[in-house]
């Protein structure tokens, strides 16, 4: 690890949907360059959990402090927040009325008032680095998924953030689509970005992760390293989810 | 992404020629050569009231096109900021958002006309044409309000959390965002408010603005030729309507051709 701040501090995080406690009591540290991977069942929380991170979901207790700010303190500007925290969507969420340039240069164009040229500059470099330089003018709809993603991630690293949520990137994807994702995800984990990824891809977790984390009903079971959480897991209930994933 | 293409049915409005009657006999051809051709039979075979009813109305007609335009422009500007209050967190811009649509849905237009007329009349005085605008978009900013939050509510909630996960606020969200995408799904219903506007706009002859109407009325009074120029009237508002329900028509089909997303 090149740097052993952390980055993310999750402290006593509860999140309710009523009468569900769908993040039930977790605390996580995560550290400057550090790629974690949450897996679990559905419905185990993992991604509200990484939703909280940017307030996409407001915790209901706890504290969350990214980079430094608690992002429930009214004094800190969520925005400001958000530009330093990319995320990747199951189902991209490109803007369909933008190209795929347009939709990697409307953020730092508009929220950090970098000029039009060198963002198309920037942009273009960012499609070229996730291997569809080709397409940058053509239309979200006109791309696969597999395309899709990969400008989507293109679009959140354009914000030059600090930090990277990917929720279920590979989900909604066709099974020959989710290597090309993936091999971007790799490159950039190689690069040295901090990662959050909630997956189903074990591959990758056991590839890339530095620390894999276990969820079930809100909590977190069981974490360690691909090493040991693949080979020697602890608890029963994650050697069930294995045998039944694996 | 597969976005469904979502149709708000507002009702009311002009039918807007659907895709499927387009043949040689579809209804909107048969009112429309029919409406062109009685016309002109009128004109030359009786010229003495029609030709002159017909000679007589071009201020009218110029007269309703500009309430309607007027009256669409405010309508949009009023139908945005009720949309926007109705979708809004803000208890007090919500509550008086839907109070106002409430209320004005509640009015007879013809009574609102009226109200609005002689109740800014205490006040100020402005001129008739000016009342009449403000009156017809007060009512119709009402109705555009509830299509521009259909509209809007029809985005992907996706596109939100995407927008705001960059880092852009609420309202840079729905201006950069959400409000580009909703357009076209508000246009269609516009479109159809539009119509129905121009005919409505017909009411306002009652508040002594000269519109189309009320240019039939002055003439009618004076030749005594009540039948014939009401038939021409009916005409000429068939006409205008037919156009622009086919103009509304090609627009939307544009949109559905250029930007498939």
């Amino acid at each position: 690890m090149e740097n052993s701040e952390p980055i993310i501090r999750i402290e006593n995080v509860t999140k309710r949907f009523g009468h569900l406690k769908a993040v039930d009591n977790v605390s996580l540290t995560i550290k400057t360059g550090e790629k974690v991977v949450i897996i679990g069942p559905s419905g185990s929380g993992k991604s509200t959990l990484l939703r909280t991170i940017n307030r996409l979901e407001e915790i209901t207790s706890g504290r969350i402090l990214v980079d430094g700010m608690d992002i429930m303190d009214r004094a800190t500007d969520i925005n400001r927040v958000r530009m330093e925290v990319g995320m990747v969507f199951q189902n991209f969420n490109l803007f369909p009325h933008k190209t795929a340039l347009q939709n990697l240069t409307m953020a730092p164009v508009k929220l950090k008032k970098i000029p039009r040229q060198e963002a198309e500059k920037n942009a273009l470099r960012l499609l070229k680095k996730v291997n569809i330089a080709e397409k940058a003018d053509v239309y979200p709809t006109q791309l696969s998924g597999g395309q899709q993603q990969r400008v989507a991630i293109a679009r959140a690293l354009a914000m030059n953030p600090k930090i990277m949520l990917f929720d279920e990137p590979t989900s909604a994807l066709d099974p020959e689509m989710i290597g090309e994702v993936l091999d971007v995800m790799k490159t950039l984990a190689l690069e040295g970005m901090t990662m959050i990824v909630v997956t189903h891809e074990m591959g990758f977790a056991r590839e890339v992760a530095d620390r894999v984390i276990f969820m079930d009903h809100g909590a977190v079971v069981e974490e360690g390293t691909p090493e040991h959480f693949f080979k020697n897991p602890t608890h029963d209930r994650t050697k069930l989810f294995l045998s039944q994933i694996l | 992404m597969t976005q469904e293409k979502i149709i708000i049915d507002v009702g009311d409005g002009a039918a807007i020629p659907s895709k499927k009657d387009m043949g040689l006999f579809s209804a909107w051809r048969i009112s429309f050569c029919g409406a062109i051709v009685l016309l002109i039979y009128l004109v030359i075979s009786r010229p003495d009231p029609y030709l002159k009813i017909v000679k007589f109305l071009p201020d009218g007609i110029i007269v309703t096109f500009q309430v309607t335009f007027f009256s669409i422009g405010l309508a949009l500007i009023i139908g945005l900021i009720t949309g926007l209050g109705r979708i809004s967190r803000n208890r007090i811009a919500n509550a008086i958002a839907s109070t106002y649509i409430e209320v004005i849905r509640g009015i007879p237009l013809l009574v609102q006309l009226f109200y609005i007329y002689y109740a800014l009349g205490r006040f100020v005085r402005v001129p008739d044409m000016v009342a009449a605008v403000i009156a017809m978009s007060v009512c119709y900013g009402a109705y555009m309000g509830e299509v521009f939050r259909a509209g809007i509510e029809s985005i992907d909630k996706g596109q939100t959390e995407a927008a705001r996960s960059l880092g852009f606020n609420r309202t840079q969200t729905m201006f950069y965002v959400i409000l580009p995408q909703a357009w076209r799904t508000i246009l269609p219903p516009v479109g159809n408010e539009f119509i129905a506007l121009l005919k409505d706009t017909s009411l306002v002859s009652i508040l002594a603005v000269a519109d189309l109407l009320r240019r039939g009325r002055e003439f009618a009074a004076e030749s005594f030729a009540y039948f014939e120029t009401y038939t021409i009237i009916a005409l000429i508002y068939l006409l205008i309507t037919l156009l622009l329900s086919k103009l509304v028509s090609i627009m939307e089909d544009r949109l559905n051709y250029y930007g498939k997303f």
